[in-house]
């Protein structure tokens, strides 16, 4: 064994620069980029995650609730050695220069925030502070709120009773989403400047937090030790925050996992073809090493050594170039990660390697065996050909040690069972059509021209070998295809999300009165024809739940909610459980956001108890929806029917689609004074580029498994080259003129492109419908185009490839190439 | 008298067809000394190719023996059998069966480097040189003519200086003039490194020139 490790290293170059292992470098190398490119992007992706999550929340765990927490749980806090901060957040007008504005006031002790920057300068931009809240007296705005104020250093702005100096602006601040007041512009005061404010008055909406930081296991020690808090306290530690980062970063995650995936498997498929070259070119080597007294270990030695050589070559060359494809990822992802990414780990590196050895020797296990097996009798039968069929059970195992690496690498039990069985029914339906298409091309006869006539009987006779050729063509273009479809629908529905006409301002407080007047204006001066909803200030006090008497108030939402009531399902709702309800009907009942019903543990039938305008009343849950709160209309956790809703006190609220720089809403705000106005102009933009960096790293990763499908066509193709060569020089030899020849071979390939893109297409239908409905939870309908031209290219490139790899072959001596074959 | 190199008893081989079972060589008995020049000769389909493989260890019969530099090979597994192949077998065939990839250097160093030797590159280039091929040391086989593709095999087959060389059809490949230039060469290597030759040819005159003719007709030795 030792002797042929040795003698494989001493070969080792040899074979590189031969050829025979480029094909199957190649196939390695992209299937290491693939795996390590998205392994280094999930890696950073994942650490960036964490720490965007301890900023968004300013610490890694805050206790949030609608009345005060108490000194309790920071002192418990501090005595175990975390550092603790406390916010007061409440909404307030902020008043200058006779002039005011709805801001967000947050109250900070010095201590805030415990994670994330927060950063405040003075007008003339020198910076202040990196931490900490204003000497009491003093405040911080935002520069929203300085503009619209004209306001100036050391200027005076009065919150509540009280009147503070401006002592600079906020550049930046985490926990700024926290919820409904991050909408309206900040203005951060000292938290000992909270009573003399004086705003806060019973039933005022205030959100309190307590700050938490510490190690992961204070975090936990401390969280066991309060569990017993009552209901109305929420936590929220930073790992839960992961959950919300975005819905384009996780389904384009998820599809470059899926690319990955395909190019994994796409790059076996051409392993398995180049493998199979290579062992079949070897097969003289080895029987003739054979003859000349090398044992069976020897023959397996050299040829592993030979191959783990290359094997770790060509990882290194995939990781390189996963490193270099997941730069690009990055900085295509830039308008989603807000961060700095902290620096890859090690992981993609021992994942390249671990993916590289077990693609290599999974598919050539067989090989191995065939090689180190070789009689060396062959040589005196001059029999070099490989009859793969007899090892059909070394194939089953080398196939299952595939599968059993792609469930441990990708962790998706469910994906890539349907990914086995999709292959096996591909293979099996690729056999099936494709016997039985060579059956009936073997009754075919053709009246005139030779050389198609000897193409057509070239599949029949190739026969098997024909058939594997169309199930590889046909397996690497339906993944192909179906990635090709999954990155189409994916990038259209993102961009579905946001059309020309989404909303960018909201308008609030609007009374019934004022209903015709606002419409009208908003008709003539801007051509815009808003509809108005309902909105409802009330408080969700109680359930009932189904089956009990009792009220329960465990478990639900803490704070007041906007409700809402209408006669028909709104446009970007779906019913997801239950029946909306028939029209007239008298009964009170209410319609529930899934998430929230979920949270709240409802079931249909439970009886919300409400308070709204005055009165208490009870409303049955008839139905859960699903709802698209991108969409940017107004949304409702709660939707009453008519017969409750319509008695309840109620304002209205309506999104409308204001162009860039219009003055519309600056007269709309002179105009309707008592009504509010909240532009969410920046976060549609922030949505915007999201899509189009998801869009374009999504581009990326295709653009990679393309590659690899190419590599596993030219591959096939040049399989069964050597034969093909063969008999083209044999076929001149004895007379046959060139452009029989050159046809001979066009419609071979013609017929195997046709064959192959036809069951592709067909079958790529099928599980791009699997995979647009099991993983990506999307509805699917055929797309005509990408098939139609999936199916044309595929064609167009067998054809090309084919004729190209022969082409030398047709205008060289046929004694040149039979010496060479 | 000289000691047996080899020695054949009784061997039949089958095959499997799917016409039925097919005998391609039936009992055959025979014996080599030391040094002796042995061809085998017959009509093609005679089973020659057959009993040169089975005598070399190369195949193994249905039935009966071989005994080889004294061991009974037929007893013994493939890699028993390269060993002895390895250590003291030396073969030339009638397809040259040259690695298309080497060059005639490499392909004559095969047998040493799969040997474990240290002077591989040295020897195979006076194995060469002995051939008269100095000038082709690095040509690839396409780049040889017939008669020098042989005599890269010859030089391969004799670099481990075997005891035994067993040569298939070393001329049928080839043209007069050559077929007589390695004619020659086959022999007076073989006498200058007193080496056992068996040959199996088609050609009378070549078959002549050895001390012992065994004719084959039918798989049966006549």
């Amino acid at each position: 064994m030792i002797r042929g490790l040795v003698y494989g290293i001493k070969k080792f170059w040899f074979e590189v620069t031969s050829g025979d292992l480029l094909i199957l470098f190649l196939s390695i190398a992209l299937a290491v980029t693939a795996i390590s490119s998205v392994g280094f992007l999930g890696d950073r992706l994942q650490s960036s995650m964490k720490e965007q999550a301890s900023v968004i929340l300013g610490a890694d765990l805050t206790l949030r609730s609608a009345s005060t927490l108490g000194p309790d749980y920071l002192s418990l806090a501090n005595t175990q050695g975390l550092e603790t901060a406390e916010t007061v957040s409440f909404l307030s007008m902020a008043i200058a220069n006779e002039d005011n504005l709805l801001s967000s006031i947050k109250a900070t002790t010095q201590s805030y925030p415990l994670k994330g920057n927060l950063v405040i300068s003075k007008f003339s931009g020198e910076l202040i502070t990196q931490k900490g809240s204003p000497p009491s007296g003093h405040l911080w705005v935002e520069e929203k709120i300085s503009e619209a104020l004209d306001l100036k250093q050391n200027g005076e702005l009065i919150v509540g009773n009280k009147t503070f100096v401006i002592d600079g602006i906020i550049k930046d601040f985490p926990d700024r989403n926290s919820g409904f007041f991050g909408f309206y512009p900040t203005v951060i005061v000292n938290l000992d400047d909270l009573d003399a404010m004086g705003i806060i008055q019973t039933g005022s909406r205030v959100v309190y937090r307590n700050l938490f930081s510490g190690t992961k296991k204070d975090i936990n020690n401390f969280l066991a030790q309060i569990q017993d808090m009552p209901s109305e306290i929420r936590s929220q530690k930073s790992e839960d925050v992961g959950e919300d980062m975005g819905e384009a970063l996780e389904s384009s995650t998820t599809f470059f996992n899926l690319a990955s995936l395909f190019t994994i498997i796409i790059s076996v498929i051409s392993s398995m073809v180049a493998v199979r070259r290579y062992a079949e070119r070897n097969l003289l080597q080895t029987s003739l090493m054979k003859v000349f007294g090398a044992s069976k270990k020897f023959i397996l030695g050299s040829q592993m050594m030979q191959l783990t050589l290359m094997v770790v070559l060509a990882t290194l060359a995939g990781l390189g170039f996963g490193y270099l494809l997941q730069s690009l990822l990055i900085g295509a992802l830039q308008g989603i990660i807000t961060t700095d990414l902290p620096p890859p780990s090690l992981t993609p590196v021992i994942l390249g390697f671990v993916t590289s050895f077990c693609v290599v020797f999974g598919v050539a296990s067989p090989y191995l065996k065939i090689l180190s097996e070789s009689q060396p009798i062959r040589i005196l039968r001059n029999d070099f050909n490989i009859g793969v069929t007899r090892n059909a059970m070394i194939y089953l195992v080398a196939a299952i040690t595939m599968f059993v690496f792609l469930i441990i690498v990708f962790k998706n039990i469910e994906l890539i069972f349907y990914i086995v069985g999709a292959l096996i029914g591909l293979t099996a339906a690729l056999f099936i059509i494709g016997k039985a298409l060579i059956y009936f091309l073997s009754f075919f006869k053709l009246s005139s021209g030779i050389g198609w006539k000897l193409g057509l009987k070239n599949i029949v006779h190739r026969g098997n070998e024909s058939i594997l050729q169309i199930i590889i063509f046909g397996l690497s273009l339906v993944f192909l295809l179906v990635l090709a479809e999954t990155r189409t629908d994916l990038v259209d529905s993102w961009t579905d999300t946001l059309q020309e006409d989404t909303p960018n301002n909201f308008l609030f407080n609007i009374q019934e009165y004022d209903l015709a007047n606002v419409s009208e204006y908003l008709n003539t001066k801007a051509k815009i024809f808003p509809t108005f909803t309902p909105l409802i200030r009330g408080r969700l006090l109680s359930v009932k739940r189904l089956g009990s008497e009792s009220l329960d108030s465990e478990n639900i939402m803490e704070r007041e909610a906007n409700l809402t009531w209408k006669e028909e399902l709104p446009e970007s709702n779906e019913i997801i459980k239950g029946f909306w309800w028939k029209e007239g009907i008298a009964e009170a009942e209410v319609s529930v956001d899934d998430r929230v019903a979920k949270s709240m543990n409802l079931v249909l039938g439970d009886e919300l108890y409400f308070s709204a305008g005055g009165t208490n009343f009870y409303a049955t849950v008839t139905s859960f929806r699903e709802v698209e709160w991108e969409s940017f209309s107004p949304n409702f956790f709660f939707i009453l029917s008519p017969s409750i809703g319509r008695t309840l006190p109620n304002s209205y609220i309506t999104s409308i689609k204001i162009p860039e720089n219009s003055s519309t809403i600056k007269d709309f705000i002179e105009r309707f004074p008592t009504i509010t106005n909240i532009d969410i102009g920046s976060v549609i933009k922030q949505v915007q580029s999201t899509i189009s960096s998801a869009s374009l790293a999504v581009q990326y990763i295709f653009v990679l498994a393309l590659a690899a499908g190419i590599l596993a066509l030219i591959a096939s193709i040049f399989s069964n080259t050597d034969q093909r060569k063969k008999e083209a020089a044999i076929l001149h030899a004895i007379g046959a003129k060139r452009s029989v020849i050159f046809q001979a071979a066009a419609s071979e390939f013609l017929v195997l492109g046709i064959l192959s893109a036809l069951t592709a297409v067909i079958s790529a239908t099928l599980l791009s419908a699997i995979i647009f409905s099991q993983v990506l939870e999307i509805s699917y309908s055929p797309n005509l185009n990408i098939l139609g031209f999936g199916f044309l290219s595929g064609v167009m490139f067998i054809f090309l490839a084919g004729i190209i790899s022969i082409r030398k072959t047709i205008y060289t001596s046929p004694m040149l190439t039979l010496r060479e074959v | 008298m000289k000691d047996l190199i080899l020695e054949v008893t009784n061997i039949t081989k089958e095959v499997n067809s799917p016409e039925g079972a097919l005998t391609i060589v039936q009992d055959v008995n025979l014996s080599i000394a030391e040094g002796e020049l042995v061809s085998l000769v017959g009509p093609s389909g005679s089973g020659k190719t057959t009993l040169l493989a089975i005598m070399a260890g190369l195949d193994l019969p249905s039935q009966g023996s071989v005994t080889l530099l004294g061991s009974e090979i037929t007893s013994l597994d493939e890699d028993k059998r390269a060993q002895i192949r390895g250590k003291d077998v030396g073969f030339v065939f009638q397809s040259f069966h040259l690695m298309p990839k080497l060059s005639a250097l490499d392909n004559v160093m095969l047998p040493l480097e799969i040997s474990g030797s240290d002077e591989a590159k040295s020897k195979a280039k006076e194995a060469l040189i002995k051939v008269g091929l100095e000038k082709r040391v690095q040509h690839f086989p396409t780049q040889l003519s017939g008669g020098e593709k042989q005599r890269v095999a010859i030089a391969r087959a004799m670099v481990n200086e075997p005891k035994i060389l067993f040569a298939d059809e070393p001329t049928g490949n080839l043209d007069k003039k050559s077929s007589s230039a390695i004619t020659d060469l086959l022999f007076s290597v073989n006498e200058q490194m007193q080496t056992t030759l068996v040959l199996v040819t088609h050609d009378l005159v070549l078959a002549e020139k050895c001390e012992k003719v065994y004719e084959l007709s039918e798989g049966r030795l006549l």
